[in-house]
């Protein structure tokens, strides 16, 4: 649960940040009166629960703006003398995602998602009619939340719970979705083992999915932040991560504190798996430290604190990603997309 | 952890002052009570063991000195046993056996010798070393280690050669009754004693000074424009930054792991941050559970060791080791801070490392199903492995790890390194 901030003008708000990480951009609460007038009111909802952290993981951010998406484009009317393959784009879609990135920077994979949106009306004639464009874009709306969400989420935890033996002990970090349905269909497969948490104590997560997993019977460790950090990896046989995105050289960008677990278990010579849909690579962008791309925790913005939300991962300390393509090191997967 | 020590303040402070007025049992037991409860821990175990062990030397009856010896020993272990996390106690106990041994064998010297020599012995031992080691013979346990066998060497101590060595521990017994050190002179008892007390005087004048003389160092090793990580600032560190705030200008970021609890409102380094702004450096708390992300910016890692293991293994806070290793996937140096007296002569400690503590303000306990199954482990004390730290900042000045062994040899006697592995007895 984030308290909402006390809303001040922009510059106020970022007035506290220290110089060295003033490039980093941050989520911020636009009142809904200050929104552009073109904005639909569904994407008014979501990005004021980007803004509050409310919905928040990459995943759902992605569906969740597919899923306003498809109601503006239900709702479109294509103005007179123009075309929906002309007009939806720059009048109605822009400012849906610029009041969107206003919220909060969008993750990579709503850059993704939104480019493939836009070759599609693209490839529409000029004079398709509109009915049957927005037929097309509400398909490809569905059938990419059902590929690269929904079925993406189902082949990689069912790949990766095939990893998972009998007696192993897996390190995870906080809670991700794709990790915790591992964990559970592992379970559903008859596997017995233990599950150490080493949790986020600014997100708690951690502690939900230790409910979750303690009710279909596993024995769950439970870290509360990183001081248990070397006992936790020494016990691990492996280490199991999510992450936000994997950047074009194998990087990964996740949740602060996923770089320090990987480079302990590496350390101790534990194998590290990160489980990631493909919607998550970004092709263009490299990262090899954690200033270049990032987002300030509005939340610990105050005058005596300081948090960047992601770390970033290098791909020598990764031994693995398991897609729902294929499986790799960091960098392969990216190259096959 | 450093910020909650303030807090604790108030015990060691009680303890210290209720010395004098308690029966020498009494106080051996309010100790070991604050020990185990935790409100003595951390720098301050260092100097409460020593004004114990002073009261120890000062109010027990013994007429020599394997008796006080075997005291010394038993009060140490006792106290050593109730804080096992605290190796620091054995560090002080082994100093004060080390000092008791020179002493009495500095005196039997001089019996031998004459007491016009003794005196020479004794201002030539006291004056040299001083200024870096307080402690009244650093130079006397080397020799042990050239002799095959010690017990034989007592003739020698007439010897030209050993007048020049100044102090003679070949002949420094193996605690026993047997040895002849129990020949000592009962009229030697309240010289000795006072000797000891002298001594025992200068360890807790090494233990006050440590923190200044470590940061006296702080200008040859923060450069302006320097960013420096500060995990879990202790007493020791912040002064270690505020001196050097008065001739450098850097940006210092306080790291822990925890979000402040929300029951304390304030800023735990409110004050050090007053400070440091004051001499225009710029404080910046890091509210993070992972260290990774902020080491690219990051020019130097500091933080205080609770002791210095022999391998030259850190005891640390919990989430120290975090940011050792943060600093080492960066190739960031990180400089341990920590006064002589942390230097323990032993092997670091499985259990020691993995402490847990109260895990109470993690999960609701009101939660009780969930509770119930979750194994809850609160890390509160943690190992870095020697090859994770690059400079070990003393008072005697920075070091590598290969100097700790001579360091360990100049401040404690071989036997007594394995003091801790004695009973305690009653």
């Amino acid at each position: 649960g984030r308290r909402p901030s006390i809303l001040v003008v922009e510059k106020d708000v970022r007035s506290g940040i220290p110089e060295c990480f003033s490039h980093i951009p941050m989520a911020k609460r636009i009142p809904t009166a200050h929104a552009h007038k073109d904005v639909h009111p569904a994407v008014l909802v979501i990005g004021q629960q980007m803004a509050t952290f409310a919905i928040k993981d990459s995943i759902a951010r992605l569906e969740a703006t597919l899923l306003a998406f498809r109601k503006v484009i239900e709702s479109y009317e294509t103005p007179k003398g123009n075309s929906l393959s002309r007009h939806f784009v720059p009048h109605v879609l822009n400012p849906q995602i610029e009041y969107l990135t206003e919220c909060r920077p969008m993750c990579y994979s709503m850059g993704n998602a939104i480019r493939l949106l836009k070759a599609k009306v693209n490839d529409f004639d000029i004079d398709t009619p509109e009915e049957e464009a927005k037929e097309g874009l509400l398909e490809t709306i569905d059938l990419f939340i059902n590929e690269r969400i929904t079925l993406a989420e189902f082949v990689i935890a069912r790949n990766a719970a095939k990893q998972i033996n009998d007696g192993d002990v897996i390190l995870t970090y906080g809670r991700h979705r794709l990790v915790e349905k591992t964990f559970l269909l592992a379970r559903e497969n008859g596997r017995v083992f233990d599950v150490s948490i080493i949790d986020d104590p600014y997100d708690r997560g951690g502690q939900e999915l230790a409910r979750s997993l303690q009710q279909v019977g596993i024995r769950v460790f439970y870290s509360p932040n990183l001081g248990g950090l070397r006992a936790n990896v020494e016990r691990a046989t492996n280490v199991l991560l999510g992450t936000e995105a994997i950047f074009a050289n194998g990087s990964l960008h996740a949740a602060a504190g996923t770089a320090d677990i990987a480079v302990a278990a590496t350390n101790a010579s534990k194998k590290v798996i990160v489980l990631c849909e493909t919607i998550n690579f970004d092709r263009e962008r490299v990262s090899v430290d954690a200033l270049t791309y990032n987002e300030i925790d509005p939340e610990q913005n105050t005058s005596d604190s300081f948090r960047l939300l992601f770390d970033t991962t290098r791909d020598k300390y990764i031994t693995g990603v398991i897609t729902e393509f294929e499986s790799g090191t960091g960098n392969s997967p990216a190259q096959a997309i | 952890m450093a910020p909650s020590q303030a807090s604790y303040a108030p015990s060691l402070g009680k303890l210290l002052k209720s010395l004098n007025g308690q029966t020498l049992e009494a106080s051996i037991e309010s100790f070991i009570y604050l020990l185990k409860r935790r409100q003595i821990k951390g720098d301050d175990c260092a100097d409460a063991t020593a004004h114990l062990l002073r009261q120890v030397i000062a109010k027990s009856k013994w007429s020599d000195v394997d008796q006080l010896l075997t005291r010394v020993q038993n009060v140490g272990s006792r106290l050593a046993q109730a804080a096992p996390h605290e190796p620091i106690i054995g560090n002080i106990v082994r100093r004060v056996m080390g000092l008791i041994r020179d002493e009495a064998s500095e005196d039997r010297n001089a019996d031998d010798l004459g007491s016009e020599t003794a005196s020479d012995i004794q201002s030539l031992s006291m004056n040299a070393p001083r200024p870096q080691h307080p402690k009244p013979a650093p130079i006397a346990s080397r020799p042990q280690t050239l002799t095959t066998m010690p017990s034989f060497h007592v003739s020698k101590a007439k010897s030209m050669f050993n007048l020049l060595s100044v102090v003679d521990t070949l002949d420094s017994p193996v605690t026993g009754a047997s040895t002849p050190m129990s020949q000592a002179q009962p009229t030697s008892v309240s010289a000795l004693r006072s000797e000891v007390l002298d001594g025992i005087n200068e360890i807790m004048d090494e233990i006050s000074q440590a923190d200044d003389q470590i940061a006296s160092f702080a200008e040859v090793q923060i450069q302006p424009g320097d960013f420096v990580l500060a995990y879990l600032p202790s007493r020791t560190v912040e002064r270690f930054l505020v001196k050097a705030s008065a001739r450098r200008r850097f940006t210092v970021f306080i790291a822990s792991l925890d979000p402040p609890q929300a029951s304390s409102s304030t800023d735990p380094y409110a004050a050090l941050r007053k400070k440091l702004n004051a001499g225009g450096v710029k404080m910046i708390s890091i509210a993070s559970n992972g260290l990774m992300a902020y080491m690219s910016r990051v020019n130097k890692v500091i933080f205080s060791a609770k002791a210095v293991y022999q391998n030259g293994g850190l005891l640390v806070d919990s989430g120290a080791s975090v940011a050792a290793q943060a600093a080492h996937a960066y190739s960031k140096p990180v400089i341990a801070l920590g006064g002589v007296f942390k230097f323990c002569p032993e092997d670091p400690s499985d259990e020691i490392a993995g402490e847990t503590g109260d895990s109470s303000s993690y999960v609701s306990y009101a939660d009780g199903s969930k509770v119930d199954a979750l194994e809850v482990e609160n890390t509160v004390a943690d190992y870095v492995p020697p090859e994770l730290v690059d400079v070990y900042l003393t008072n005697l000045g920075p070091q590598t790890r290969h100097h700790l062994a001579s360091i360990m040899a100049d401040h404690y006697k071989p036997e007594d390194v394995g003091f801790s592995l004695i009973p305690g007895e009653v």
